[in-house]
């Protein structure tokens, strides 16, 4: 049994044209974790996993999965794996456990034992009341859950899901995430893209990706240590638009955006406090107004790095 | 069990797997159905009882100036049969306004003085105006004519005693199809027809379906193999193909009475060889096109006018053009249509069509090797 780590990408590029989709991108991902893959769409996170399941040929450097090399042995990693893809992928004409027998049989499951595992996955899925039902009947979040049942059949060592819960309501989404977290538990390895930021603080370690490059890889909390500094201010109370529009053309605020009814700041905590705020808002008309501190959330980060991302970028741009 | 380790069970497994969603996806879609066998056998009623090329009872206008027994008995052998039939005199001058009345096809000129002629024994001339703007059904009207005056004049030769016995007797016979029944001629036809308009654009849709959905790509990704993917959607649809013909031919046999004179074994052979010609001409139109409205147009067009117009069912292939004549080698359905009426009309075996066998099996090979190629093209 392989015991090192599931995915290790090494210099890993991928050139479409002149367009340079994937850029450099090595990380290691260890068995049983839950990778998480983020990044704007267009920021490379489908070329990556589609170089990862041998679907797709790396232009440059090197990647094996569940110790398959991609470049030489993408069937070797095909079996190894299962997939979930962003737009698919179940046949809605047929019924729920037609899909689990067509692709156990594509994995070359049969007989009794496809019957198993078919039973099994119904009921990790919590689907074997809707087995009969046809798929296209139901809704977003059960697809969902079938399509990675159905990506799982086989029992891979490693899952990739590719946006899996694109278009479904968080009622739904969240019992997604159980169903990973379950899978995790059990021994496989689960890397998902997405890009719903609050999904990304399920995952053990986050890649951020910025057009085509991973600027940034570590786990949400020590994420949100290294990239926002800044002090992460709650503010709450009535008539707080002009404080905001206030706030935003003074020395040492970052952002100034509306979060609910509230208000969602990020300063420097050099020259802000809570209170300095909360005096600001004030004295441009805002009414009963609290402030509160509060842990940055993984939009901070993202704003962050995607900032920082195009700083880099312009400074290449401008250097000859 | 799983088969790992066991990589012809994996294989059968991986492409029964297949076979068995496109059969689903079929029971699932009557109008796959539908396509398949509902159409061939409506068209085939359609085409069998409403196309046809036989000419009876041809309207013929008698212009007599002779007004004599030989001229009425000349009249008279025209129509006793009913292959024509009389519609009144008519002045032959006014031909162009009989003709453009559609009071007649023909007009049987007598001239004065014939039953002089015949008495001398010289040459006695009648003419026969016709309406040629259908040439097809001039040229059958021409040869039945033609036939009648024969007849006619040998008849009198021996009435007139010139022998004893008459020298020859003249008998009309169409051998292969007796009667010269347009729909022994068409159903072979038509069958090739059918199956390729369907094979084609059945698969044309179930693999650019594929792609549209984006379930190509799940299948990619999984172990299954391009040559796996490809059996596993052609078998169901070949099956399918077999059935139409079948059924073409039931229809045929005992709705227009189709003889089946060859080896049944001989034709599904033959059929067999066509479909997955035609299911491969599918199969790369939907992996060059990859949505299912080009995928239908790109398929219909390219197997319904070949096999329509190309394929000998209607026009024969002696009748065109040499660029045309040239251009129908490489359509499958001439050599379908051809074998179908060999083995079906005549009785013929494998001696005479194996050269049609061979051409559709090199058609078939080469089609699903190209896009089994365009195919693997798609992963980069």
């Amino acid at each position: 049994m392989n015991t090192g780590p599931s995915i290790e990408a090494e210099h890993l590029s991928r050139r479409f044209g002149e367009f340079l989709a994937v850029d450099d991108v090595s990380f290691h991902v260890e068995k049983g974790e839950i990778f998480g893959y983020l990044g704007a769409n267009g920021a490379g996170k489908s070329t990556t996993i589609r170089m990862l399941i041998g679907l797709l040929a790396p232009t440059s450097g090197r990647a094996t999965v569940a110790g398959h090399d991609v470049a030489h042995d993408p069937e070797g990693v095909k079996s190894a794996i299962g997939y979930m893809s962003q737009k698919f992928s179940l046949y809605l004409d047929l019924p729920v456990e037609e899909n689990l027998r067509f692709f156990g049989g594509a994995y070359g499951l049969w007989g009794g034992e496809l019957k198993k595992r078919a039973d099994e996955v119904l009921e990790l899925t919590g689907l074997a009341e809707h087995r009969k039902a046809i798929t296209g009947s139901l809704p977003g979040g059960i697809r969902q859950r079938l399509a990675l049942g159905s990506a799982v059949l086989h029992r891979p060592s490693i899952v990739f899901l590719d946006e899996p819960t694109a278009g479904v309501d968080p009622e739904a989404r969240r019992s997604f995430w159980r169903l990973i977290r379950e899978l995790s538990r059990g021994g496989t390895t689960v890397f998902v893209t997405t890009h719903y930021l609050d999904e990304a603080e399920y995952c053990r370690r986050i890649g951020l990706m910025v057009d085509g490059r991973l600027v940034a890889l570590d786990t949400p909390a020590e994420l949100k240590r290294a990239w926002v500094p800044d002090r992460v201010l709650m503010v709450r109370g009535r008539n707080l638009a002009d404080g905001a529009a206030t706030l935003r053309a003074r020395p040492g605020v970052r952002a100034a955006e509306p979060f609910g009814s509230g208000l969602h700041l990020r300063v420097d905590p050099e020259t802000w406090t809570g209170e300095a705020v909360r005096m600001a808002i004030e004295s441009s008309g805002g009414e009963a107004v609290s402030v509160e501190e509060t842990e940055p959330t993984l939009e901070d980060v993202f704003l962050a790095v995607v900032g920082r991302g195009a700083e880099v970028q312009a400074a290449q741009e401008v250097a000859p | 069990m799983t088969l790992a380790g066991n990589p012809a069970g994996r294989f059968l497994s991986r492409v029964g797997a297949i076979a068995w969603k496109e059969i689903l996806h079929i029971r699932r879609d009557p109008r796959t159905l539908l396509l398949a066998l509902a159409m061939p056998v409506a068209m085939l009623l359609l085409f069998g009882y409403g196309v046809s090329f036989d000419v009876d009872r041809i309207p013929l206008a008698i212009s007599d100036q002779d007004r004599t027994e030989a001229s009425r008995r000349l009249a008279q052998a025209f129509t006793e049969n009913h292959e024509f039939e009389p519609v009144g005199g008519a002045d032959a001058d006014a031909a162009d306004t009989v003709f453009r009345r559609r009071r007649a096809t023909a007009i049987l000129v007598v001239p004065r003085g014939y039953e002089t002629d015949l008495a001398r024994g010289g040459p006695a001339r009648a003419q026969l105006l016709l309406d040629a703007a259908d040439p097809v059904t001039a040229n059958q009207v021409l040869a039945k004519a033609d036939a009648i005056a024969l007849f006619e004049s040998r008849r009198m030769a021996s009435v007139a005693g010139l022998s004893a016995a008459p020298p020859l007797q003249v008998k009309v016979s169409a051998r292969y199809n007796p009667e010269a029944r347009s729909a022994v001629f068409i159903v072979p036809g038509l069958a090739a027809y059918l199956m390729a308009v369907s094979a084609v654009l059945l698969t044309a849709l179930t693999v650019a379906g594929e792609w549209e959905r984006g379930s190509m790509e799940q299948l990619f990704a999984s172990p299954v193999s391009r040559l796996e993917i490809v059996l596993g959607k052609l078998l169901p649809y070949l099956a399918l193909g077999l059935i139409q013909l079948l059924l073409v031919l039931g229809v045929g046999t005992n709705v227009f009475d189709v003889p089946v004179m060859g080896s049944p074994l001989l034709v599904i052979l033959a059929g067999l060889l066509f479909l997955a010609g035609m299911l491969g001409q599918g199969l790369l139109i939907s992996v060059v096109a990859k949505n299912q409205l080009v995928a239908t147009q790109a398929g219909a067009l390219s197997s319904l006018l070949p096999s329509l117009l190309l394929s000998g069912m209607l026009v024969p292939i002696d009748n065109m053009p040499a660029p045309l004549r040239l251009l129908s080698r490489i359509v499958p359905a001439r050599y379908m249509v051809d074998a179908l009426r060999q083995i079906l009309l005549k009785g013929n075996g494998f001696a005479r069509v194996w050269p049609d066998l061979l051409a559709m099996l090199i058609f078939a090979v080469v089609i699903v090797a190209l896009a089994t190629k365009r195919f693997t093209r798609r992963i980069a």
